[in-house]
């Protein structure tokens, strides 16, 4: 599943199965988000903290590679930007695209936003930043 | 809405995906990265043509540190510092910022090639076309639903508002901090990554104020 054909196989199962598990846990539903956030209900909370505890555990015991990764000084500022647009639009980067697929058409305005900030995040970083920002998911 | 699986499931249902992939590709996914570079297509396809030019990584650097040199006319005798290859596009201007001085992660695996990201944002759109759909919650609408009603704003065009500007601040944020809630949230941080760990505590941290706020006094 190294190969070129086998990644494109492997992001096509990830997707489809990351697009599921996200909507049947409720990330699309703001009002969900916004009781995950403000601890009304700790159900999605878990959902997410267990996953990737379970994802911890497993990492450990399979002895996954780990590729070495630096706190930059893009790191705090993103996340605090980041962190602001989800609880206001209700979308990280995968769940606009859930939104719309559940039927919530003005998430295309969220994705046509996201379009926006990730050009014009790399405009300023090449401008003004010069950050060497790195990229999960390489 | 009591649909919603429970959070085990949940839980169970994000590590099998990340565990998965890791496992069969020996890779990371990430969901913001995945935009970044389907939005740079163009840039992509070249450094893939130049990879695909020079099967071998040496070879790659090698020739790419001589360009360099011939470019700035200042050519040395060994091409160092390596030349980050999987952020060949994104590398600063001519200026010299301070960035370009930092040695690339050598062992990082290639990027996933440009197709299969694009493949990626497709399947998580099937994906969750399918959850909605066999959950009985598909339902086409102009809304955003009853909670951004009663917690943002009930008007049409103030949520267009918020909603284009939310998703700057995500498209924005999750660049500068080189991931998001898949990429450093679950992968990073299933690997332990101190970079990961500090952003999904500071963006988590972020999320749980503005709602509080969202919730409580606006």
């Amino acid at each position: 599943m190294r190969t070129r054909g086998g990644v494109l196989v492997a992001n096509i199962i990830a997707g489809l199965a990351l697009g599921f598990v996200v909507a049947n846990i409720g990330f699309g539903d703001y009002a969900e988000l916004n009781r995950m956030f403000t601890f009304q209900d700790l159900r999605m909370l878990l959902a997410f903290g267990g996953g990737v505890a379970m994802i911890v555990v497993v990492f450990a015991l399979i002895r996954v590679r780990r590729t070495p990764g630096r706190v930059h000084p893009g790191v705090i500022p993103g996340a605090v930007l980041f962190g602001t647009g989800w609880a206001v639009s209700g979308g990280c980067p995968a769940i606009p695209i859930v939104q719309v697929a559940s039927g919530y058409l003005p998430a295309l305005v969220t994705i046509v936003g996201i379009v926006v900030g990730v050009r014009l995040c790399r405009w300023a970083n090449a401008r003004y930043f010069h950050l060497d920002v790195g990229s999960c998911g390489r | 809405m009591s649909n919603y699986w429970p959070w085990w499931a949940g839980a169970l249902g994000l590590a099998v995906v990340t565990i998965n992939y890791t496992v069969t590709t020996d890779r990371s996914f990430g969901v913001s990265s995945a935009w970044e570079r389907v939005l740079q297509w163009r840039a992509e396809r070249r450094v893939e043509r130049m990879e695909a030019q020079f099967g071998d990584d040496r070879l790659l650097t090698e020739a790419l540190a001589s360009a360099t040199a011939e470019h700035f006319g200042t050519r040395t005798g060994a091409p160092t510092p390596p030349y980050p290859v999987s952020g060949a596009a994104a590398a600063p201007g001519p200026q010299g910022g301070p960035a370009t001085s930092e040695p690339a992660p050598v062992a990082s695996p290639r990027p996933a090639p440009l197709v299969s990201q694009a493949a990626l944002l497709l399947s998580i759109f099937l994906g969750g076309w399918l959850a909605a759909v066999t959950a009985g919650r598909f339902d086409l609408r102009l809304d955003m639903g009853d909670g951004f009603r009663d917690l943002v704003t009930d008007s049409p065009p103030h949520m267009i508002g918020v909603l284009f500007v939310g998703g700057v601040l995500v498209g924005f944020g999750t660049r500068l901090a080189g991931g998001c809630s898949s990429g450093h949230g679950l992968n990073g941080c299933g690997r332990l990554h101190p970079d990961s760990m500090v952003a999904t505590a500071v963006f988590f941290g972020a999320a749980v104020v503005v709602s509080f706020l969202l919730w409580k006094v606006v």
